[in-house]
């Protein structure tokens, strides 16, 4: 009987701090900070210009793993969805600016890439992990935020963009 | 209670519930409806307006208009609100007597395609702007962009700006502009001015006070 009891405060307090842990700080209901970044074929994009369209915003570094895996799925969304009113931006955080064009340049995605170079935005949208991947809607409100990429994470993009497109 | 009385309460039971559910699915009946069960519950309350004739039915009722008027009245209460308090905070952050404008204008632009300004005042860079190619265009068509509001001491001071883009011959280009200028009581405005020479095949970079 201890043992059960044991067992069901270890679950309960499992339980309780797990949403603490899941709740980071996230935009998600807040307007999007805008920001214009100089993108890989040289021209500007400022955020604010893609009101009105959904905007999948996507912060990437060369060093994170997962940003290899991720960005080939956004390209597939990116064509499929474009015509929709689909905007997808990755921003690259890199320091090293050289070899985060280099990277870019491989991968051949067919969605803008732009470079932030040590501004605020890192701070604005308050990036924990890379890579990052936010949902912007057409009023320029966040609406959903996801950390990390896994395998399986690009269906519940699919998801949330045809809401948002819906819209 | 025998098998009869039983169906009985089910079958009303059953009739309630699907009563509330249709209550509670339907919060917001539409005016119409409401407008249509009104006459019937109290037809003497209801005033003439309440039963428009068959040719107006499209038309809302005189109550949602005067509804409809109050709310466009305050918004544009907050509207003006709005106005006011942003004159008041600038008003506040930049007083008349310290307060300094910066204004980019572009002329023409046949030989100069802009990229970006980077303002130094008294060797202390206070913004570095990106231009778009809808921002550019606006500047081409005529709109002038206000780059910085600040504030400054009284007294001399010197402005440097570097402009970047693209050149004659699709070149890349970065041009550097320079005043100095005196601070006096009242706010100062300066205009960096882009325009194109047409003899020398190249874009001009000045720097106007507005006294």
């Amino acid at each position: 009987m201890r043992r059960l009891l044991l067992a069901g405060s270890l679950i309960f307090s499992v339980a309780s701090i797990a949403p603490s842990i899941a709740a980071a700080p996230t935009l998600v209901g807040k307007d999007a900070p805008d920001f214009v970044l100089k993108s890989l074929d040289g021209s500007n994009l400022r955020m604010s210009e893609f009101r009105g369209q959904v905007v999948l915003v996507n912060f990437w570094a060369r060093w994170a793993g997962d940003s290899r895996q991720e960005m080939p799925a956004l390209d597939r969304i990116n064509i499929t969805y474009q015509r929709a009113g689909l905007v997808v931006l990755g921003v690259s955080v890199d320091e090293d600016l050289q070899r985060a064009r280099e990277f870019a340049g491989a991968m051949k995605v067919s969605y803008p890439i732009m470079f932030d170079t040590g501004s605020n935005i890192g701070r604005d949208y308050m990036l924990q992990k890379m890579p990052m991947t936010i949902l912007v809607d057409r009023a320029g409100v966040v609406r959903y935020s996801n950390v990390g990429f896994k395998r399986g994470d690009e269906r519940a993009y699919l998801d949330h963009i045809r809401e948002l497109l819906r819209e | 209670m025998n098998s009869k009385h039983r169906v009985v309460s089910f079958i009303a039971c059953v009739a309630l519930l699907a009563c509330a559910g249709a209550a509670l699915g339907a919060p917001q009946a539409p005016a119409a409806a409401l407008a249509a069960t009104a006459p019937a519950a109290a037809p003497a309350a209801v005033p003439v307006a309440a039963a428009p004739s068959p040719s107006d039915t499209t038309a809302p009722p005189t109550e949602f208009k005067t509804l409809d008027q109050e709310v466009q009245g305050l918004k544009k209460d907050v509207i003006d609100l709005n106005k006011d308090l942003f004159v008041l905070q600038e008003e506040l952050l930049f007083p008349a007597n310290t307060q300094v404008a910066l204004y980019v204008s572009m002329d023409v632009g046949a030989f100069f395609a802009l990229d970006s300004v980077t303002i130094k005042i008294d060797n202390k860079v206070v913004t570095n702007y990106l231009y778009t190619a809808r921002e550019a265009d606006a500047l081409l068509k005529g709109g002038v962009q206000q780059v910085y509001l600040g504030n400054l001491k009284v007294g001399k001071h010197e402005l440097v700006a570097f402009f970047t883009g693209k050149g004659p011959i699709e070149r890349d280009y970065k041009r550097g502009a320079t005043i100095n200028f005196e601070k006096g009581v009242g706010a100062k405005y300066l205009e960096l001015k882009i325009t194109d020479h047409v003899a020398k095949h190249q874009p001009e970079f000045a720097i106007k006070d507005w006294e």
